[in-house]
């Protein structure tokens, strides 16, 4: 199974979500993060201006459609970064 | 009272100084924060507080009176981001999405400036009229709305370029939660009145100047992290930031005056015309038009037109109003 995890500013949440569902995503979690990067500090004290992380967890062909498209449609609207990663998954028929 | 006095009435008031100490904090690279929970919970306590008691204004005016200063106020809102645009596209040589998208900060509304401007008019005796939310609560989306249409056209005539999605945007610009906390809560102040508000006063104005200047403070912070980007929007836009609030504020002024407000509430609807959104309308523009450079649209808003207006501005937009009704 693959994780997928993307961190990006908080409005691409609802994009970011749609694609999941188009992908075949079971479940997901996003949480506020802080940190620094490209785009400067980001500190998570306004929803607005803060960035989030989503985790995924993928069937390895959903994995690779979710960071191709991620790529193609969203990269270039959004400030983002995504990365995957093989994980070992316990209840792995929820996905 | 001098425009100096006026200014230093202002600048001396706890919630002006609460924001500069943000901005001090922030400059100077202190540990303050505040968590994001506060900071949405102080949001939604000044919204539904100002939206409370200009809901039980408006039922004591009736909508009679009501309606026609409204409606001034969202045509000016609409004409905002129409008269900007070309400044912005052919003045400043923006990309035409760029000069959308800070059109329609700069037509809607921020709803701080707008409180702080009631503080102030109420520190310094100015009687106005209560109701004067509504007008807060109609001009936050007309612009969002204008300001996405100019963006989506601009991004028509580029080639290839992602279209912009006028349905996300009417849906933040209507039921976002900002705009939806004002207009709700107005709903339930005008509903339930007087007697309403005896019930609900000691929670909502008491305590309201202290949850202000808390409020302030972290806009400060905010703000101030913002300081570093002002290098980055030029000249152009440094001079559009303070110099578009002043002509907004004369154009608010002068509609109010038009639409048989008192000085007061004339002054209120400068302030509302000068101000720039930096809550609904970087939501919407952010989702639906993703082209535009968002250090652009947030930074001259945040950093130099909502500080200006919060030291500077309101006391001289109360003084354009004082020249109009001599």
């Amino acid at each position: 199974m693959k994780q997928v995890t993307i961190i990006c500013e908080a409005y691409a949440l609802e994009s970011i979500k749609d694609l999941l569902r188009e992908v075949g995503a079971h479940g997901w979690t996003h949480f506020t993060v802080e940190g620094a990067g490209a785009g400067g500090e980001r500190t998570g004290e306004t929803r607005e201006f803060a960035n989030i992380q989503v985790q995924v967890i993928l069937q390895p062909a959903a994995a690779e459609t979710l960071m191709t498209r991620l790529h193609a449609e969203l990269f270039p609207l959004f400030g983002m970064i995504a990365y995957e990663s093989e994980v070992r998954v316990i209840r792995s028929a929820k996905f | 009272m001098t425009i100096v006095d006026a200014i230093q009435a202002n600048l001396l008031s706890p919630a002006v100084l609460f924001f500069v100490l943000g901005i001090i904090a922030s400059l100077t690279k202190s540990d303050l924060k505040f968590p994001e929970s506060l900071y949405v919970g102080m949001t939604i306590y000044l919204l539904v507080a100002i939206g409370f008691k200009g809901g039980v204004a408006i039922a004591d005016a009736g909508l009679a009176k009501v309606w026609l200063p409204a409606l001034a106020a969202i045509v000016l809102g609409a004409l905002i981001p129409l008269w900007t645009y070309p400044v912005l596209r052919f003045g400043g040589k923006l990309p035409g999405v760029d000069a959308a998208a800070i059109a329609a900060h700069y037509g809607s509304v921020s709803a701080v400036t707008f409180i702080a401007a009631t503080n102030y008019l109420q520190a310094i005796n100015v009687p106005y009229e209560k109701y004067a939310t509504a007008f807060l609560a109609v001009m936050e989306s007309p612009a969002i709305l204008i300001g996405v249409i100019l963006g989506t056209l601009a991004t028509k005539s580029g080639a290839g370029k992602p279209k912009a999605n006028l349905r996300t945007a009417m849906h933040e610009a209507l039921f976002g939660r900002s705009i939806f906390l004002l207009v709700g809560a107005l709903l339930v102040g005008a509903f339930s009145g007087e007697e309403g508000m005896k019930k609900v006063e000691p929670f909502f104005v008491a305590p309201f100047q202290g949850v202000l200047a808390l409020f302030l403070l972290e806009m400060g912070l905010v703000a101030g992290r913002r300081v570093g980007d002002l290098r980055k929007v030029g000249l152009f836009l440094l001079a559009f930031g303070v110099l578009v609030p002043l002509v907004n504020g004369v154009l608010g002024v002068v509609f109010g005056k038009f639409v048989g407000l008192e000085l007061g509430g004339a002054t209120l609807l400068g302030v509302l015309a000068a101000s720039a959104s930096y809550i609904a309308a970087p939501a919407a523009i952010r989702i639906s038009l993703p082209d535009a450079n968002p250090t652009l649209y947030l930074t001259s808003s945040l950093a130099i037109t909502f500080p200006f207006n919060i030291t500077l501005g309101i006391p001289v937009y109360l003084e354009v109003a004082r020249f109009f009704f001599r």
